[in-house]
């Protein structure tokens, strides 16, 4: 008996070490071996890509110096980088479909990290994507500005400028750091004035146990190199004269600055009322820097707003939530346009208030913490 | 301990530091399935349940929510909660659909002044797959001060 069942783990073990060896084989074939030969990547029906087969569709697209957005570095844990793959994409793989629902599948929307370009390929991106590139750069200025909340300043080296529209945002690399293992990429508003297109601010704030913030508070020093992607993003000023109400808490203060520079640098003087909103006056910032844009643009106002002052700070402003002062301002918010950058229950509170005031939802703009 | 392709796969997630820094397991050596027994006996000794303990952290982050970041006292005087959003979201690491919203929930037994962290994703591995992370994770719950911080004030009204 007991001999019989010696066997019978024998022969198992057997079985197994040869299907691993098989995988192993298949594994090497795949990555050293197969030729999948030149393939072409049709873009949008109109632009024409001639690559090697073999890697990802996210890598060979950013070989051509297409960047679609993707936070884990292609890894397929993010979810982000989804493209529509018209044609040649083969089956959803079961490590796809976490992040995609029955209708993008539908759709024919794919994780381009997860999709290997085998043959030929044709996908449909926004004409936007384009426009993206990768920029090396040094960080220039670490500042802070809350006990959780810095600016981060970079040079950019290579290309040594940006093009970008107020309110958009860039894709920071986060490299491999400590028990930190693989490069991951986080998205932040860009908080500086477009015109000054050789640096780039970046407002971070620290995500407890957070993968990026983490290297960037605790791990990145002036001097050190950066690589960062982008413009992204369709979070931008209308090109209305409406008056306009900004609430924003935390980290969202950072395209609002980019886009008061942009009107300063434009002459743009519409009636605007900010609202930055934080838990205590400790998470208050920018202070002098609002202060010189109500100089400067003559109908700005900006008013800071404490949920609930600590037992030993002092402050005589707004208290209560940022949304609270926003009713407690306005009787009416008919003919206004609302821009918001913040946490998603902040949002979703002001859209509440705004709609309850008359503003009507296709004229409220967000930035979503998501 | 045998343990499936599957099973593996999903230990190496959880080891690794893809989707959160540090990774689910902490320095926890054991395999995840015996983290999830343990955890799940210890909670039987305290008298609750996986999804006792989730619908409880579900409802003081919902109670907390719109106080945007504020303090709101769940039990007067006793328990205070407090819930905030950060940018980005965290994915389940088991393989189905499930990207959850950065929220952080924090609860303080005010008399002790313990506190108890989590995230949304907390609440979805605990009710879903029991898995209250290994110990070391940054964000590992554990059941005695799951009993202690959330449940200790109940305990008193029950009685």
């Amino acid at each position: 008996m007991f001999q019989a069942i010696l066997e019978f783990a024998f022969i198992i073990l057997i079985i197994s070490s040869i299907g691993a060896a098989l995988a192993a084989i298949l594994v090497f074939c795949e990555k050293y071996v197969v030729n999948y030969g030149p393939c072409k990547i049709i873009v949008n029906d109109e632009k024409e890509l001639n690559v090697q087969g073999g890697e990802s569709l996210l890598t060979v697209l950013r070989e051509e110096k297409i960047f679609i957005p993707s936070a884990c570095g292609g890894r397929g844990t993010c979810g982000v980088c989804k493209v529509k793959v018209i044609d040649g994409a083969g089956p959803v793989l079961a490590t796809e479909t976490p992040f995609l629902t029955k209708k993008e599948q539908a759709d024919n929307i794919r994780l381009s990290c997860q999709v290997k370009v085998r043959n030929n390929i044709a996908i449909e991106i926004p004409d936007e994507l384009f426009n993206v590139k990768e920029f090396h750069a040094v960080c220039a200025e670490i500042k802070d500005l809350t006990y959780d909340m810095k600016r981060f300043r970079f040079d950019l080296k290579d290309p040594p400028v940006i093009k970008f529209t107020a309110g958009q945002y860039l894709q920071l690399l986060c490299p491999q750091y400590q028990d930190n293992s693989e490069e991951v990429y986080r998205a932040y508003s860009i908080a500086s004035d477009p015109s000054a297109d050789n640096i780039v601010d970046l407002i971070i704030r620290r995500v407890p146990n957070g993968i990026c913030t983490t290297w960037c508070f605790d791990f990145l020093k002036e001097g050190d190199p950066v690589r960062m992607n982008g413009p992204y993003g369709d979070f931008h000023l209308s090109d209305t004269d409406a008056p306009m109400v900004f609430v924003a808490g935390g980290s969202g203060m950072a395209p609002f600055v980019s886009i008061l520079h942009h009107m300063q640098n434009n002459h743009i003087n519409r009636q605007i009322k900010y609202f930055f909103g934080g838990n205590a006056v400790k998470d208050l910032c920018m202070a002098d820097e609002m202060e010189a844009f109500e100089d400067a643009l003559e109908g700005f106002d900006f008013t800071p707003v404490v949920a609930s002052p600590e037992d030993d700070e002092s402050w005589d402003g707004e208290t209560g939530l940022v949304t609270e002062a926003v009713q407690r301002q306005f009787d009416s918010l008919d003919g206004y346009e609302g821009y918001l950058c913040g946490s998603p229950g902040m949002i979703d509170a002001a859209i509440k208030v705004f709609v309850a005031l008359g503003m009507p939802e296709d004229k409220i703009y967000f930035d979503k913490f998501a | 301990m045998k343990q499936s392709p599957q099973e593996k796969k999903l230990e190496e997630i959880l080891r690794s530091t893809k989707l959160v820094a540090g990774g689910f397991m902490g320095t926890d050596t054991r395999h995840p399935a015996e983290v999830v027994d343990d955890d799940c006996s210890r909670l039987e000794k305290l008298g609750l349940t996986a999804a006792r303990v989730a619908a409880r952290m579900r409802e003081l982050t919902e109670l907390a929510i719109p106080r945007l970041g504020g303090w709101i006292e769940a039990e007067p005087g006793k328990l205070r909660v407090k819930s905030e959003d950060f940018k980005g979201s965290l994915v389940c690491p088991w393989p189905h659909q499930g990207a959850y919203g950065k929220r952080i929930t924090i609860a303080e037994r005010m008399d002790i002044g313990k506190q108890l962290v989590w995230t949304d994703l907390n609440i979805h591995m605990i009710e879903t797959h029991g898995f209250f992370e290994g110990k070391g994770a940054f964000f590992r719950v554990e059941p005695a001060e799951v009993a202690q911080i959330l449940f200790e004030g109940l305990k008193t009204a029950q009685m």
